[in-house]
């Protein structure tokens, strides 16, 4: 009798752990609006330092503080996009200006 | 609308694809293990419906702007 069972209770856990986590994705919010799945991102990152701090006490070695990174890559992507769309946008006057100044030193030879 | 405003869009837009990436992936890992014999497909298939579903939220948002919201006024 045990035999016959076993089959379905394993399908059962299955079934109950996938469901499980379905529903706790759910009802978090993560499958839903884009204003839920942000308001979520901004409680699990609240949540993690103390979380880490639990862990690091729990197994009684420190981690290494996070080195201070000072580069933004916002900002130098923001300025890299301004300084390519300004040098694409200059390259046509800086390209007849130094048409103009070879034209010219190539009469001043001729003459 | 203001450029504030797409901002703030795409900025919403960007985080929600991050986050239904992320769910898509872990359900879809949680399924291929304990249903399908961890073979691939449920994953990828799993990624495919987060992106698509971040896909999705992001074209209504950045919508909203444009589409005219109406309300059934109800019989008297």
């Amino acid at each position: 009798m045990a035999a016959k069972i076993l089959p379905v209770v394993k399908f059962a856990t299955k079934v109950t752990i996938a469901g499980g986590a379905l529903y706790v994705a759910y009802d978090s919010g993560l499958l839903g609006d884009s204003k839920e799945g942000s308001v979520t991102l901004g409680r699990a990152k609240a949540a993690i330092p103390p979380a880490v701090e639990e862990w690091m006490k729990y197994f009684g070695f420190e981690l290494p503080a996070t080195p201070k990174i000072e580069f933004s890559p916002l900002d130098a992507w923001n300025s890299g996009v301004q300084k390519s769309i300004h040098a694409l946008s200059v390259t046509p006057s800086t390209v007849s200006d130094y048409t103009k100044q070879g034209l010219q030193y190539v009469k001043d030879l001729t003459k | 609308m203001s450029e504030k405003e797409f901002g703030q869009k795409w900025d919403r837009c960007l985080a929600d694809c991050a986050v239904k990436f992320g769910t898509g992936l872990g359900l879809g890992i949680v399924f291929s293990v304990v249903f399908f014999k961890r073979r691939t497909w449920p994953i990828v298939f799993g990624t495919g419906l987060g992106l698509g579903m971040a896909y999705s939220n992001c074209q209504n948002d950045l919508r909203s702007r444009y589409v005219l919201h109406s309300k059934v006024a109800k019989e008297q």
